[in-house]
This record gives structure tokens, C-alpha cells and sequence, in this order.
């Protein structure tokens, strides 16, 4: 199935839930009317906790980098020698 | 620069977290609280509780059609 029927399964049967509320009664009125905000809310902060999580965790690679710096150098080398005009330095 | 990178990670998920923890404390726990307690001290009044998101919200789509609305501009000025 496609994603965006999925995404919509997933919101009729939250808005779905959110009307039997409503109906019941279970929880106080007021309740229940803040509930779809609250949802937002607490999404738009689900997000920026996962980017937050993942730059701290972001790897760096110390020597995967010298390691490009190498082949730059390298590869700089070898299209001089060719005649290609590299660019700045 | 990692050190800076995971400051701002930090940071990002410490606010994230407070703001979670305010604002399920202001919408669910402080309806159940009597009027006379002392933690109503600190959190606004509750019609603000539903203000303040749909006002951030606004402005987000605000900014964001600005940002689209720029970006068209230029692309257009560019080609002619």
C-alpha cells in the first residue's frame, strides 16, 4: 500500500477515536476538545527531539577524513599533470 | 566542532523535552488540581494553552510561504 494511505488509515482512526470520545463522555468535555492540539504539540516535539537526539550522536569519522584529504590531494595531482585546470586551492 | 554540534543537540532536545512536560502538565494535569494550589502560580491562564500553539502555528505557515514566495521570485528574476 502507499505511504500517504497509510498516513491517512492512521489519521481516520485517530479522529475516528477522538469522536467515540467525545460521545462517551468518559473524560471530562474540556478534555477532550484540547485533545487534537495537544497532538500537535506533541509531534512538532516528538521531531525536534529526534534532531536533537541525532546531532548528538552524529559520527564524525576522524580518519575517514584524512583519508579524503589524501585522495583529494591525489586526485588534484593527477588531473594537473593532465592538464586539467582544477580550480582554486 | 563536534562539541558544538552536540551542544546544540542538547540544547535542542532539553527544550523539546520542557516544552513537552509544561505543556502536558497545563493541558491534562492541572484541570484535576483545585484552583487554590500554589503550582497555579506558574503556568498561564488555560485559553492561552490552545492560543499560543495555533499563534506559533500561523506565524510557521507565514514564514514558510514567505520563504516559498522569495525563493520563486528570485528563480523568476533569474531567468528573465
Amino acid at each position: 500500500m502507499k505511504h500517504v494511505l497509510k498516513i491517512l488509515t492512521i489519521l481516520v482512526a485517530i479522529s475516528a477515536f477522538w469522536i467515540g470520545l467525545l460521545q462517551a463522555s468518559i473524560v471530562p468535555r474540556s478534555h477532550t476538545w484540547l485533545l487534537p492540539i495537544y497532538f500537535i504539540v506533541s509531534l512538532g516535539c516528538y521531531g525536534l527531539l529526534m534532531v536533537g537526539v541525532g546531532l548528538m550522536r552524529f559520527p564524525t569519522c576522524p580518519q575517514e577524513a584524512l583519508l579524503l584529504q589524501k585522495d583529494i590531494a591525489e586526485a588534484k595531482v593527477f588531473l594537473k599533470q593532465n592538464g586539467v585546470d582544477v580550480g582554486s586551492d | 566542532m563536534e562539541l558544538a554540534d552536540r551542544a546544540v543537540g542538547f540544547l535542542l532536545s532539553f527544550i523539546s523535552i520542557f516544552i513537552f512536560t509544561y505543556y502536558t502538565f497545563w493541558v491534562i494535569i492541572l484541570p484535576f488540581v483545585e484552583s487554590d494550589h500554589f503550582i497555579h502560580k506558574y503556568f498561564l491562564p488555560q485559553e492561552y494553552a490552545i492560543l499560543i500553539p495555533v499563534f506559533a502555528g500561523v506565524v510557521l505557515l507565514c514564514l514558510l510561504s514567505i520563504f516559498v514566495g522569495f525563493v520563486v521570485l528570485k528563480s523568476k528574476k533569474k531567468k528573465a
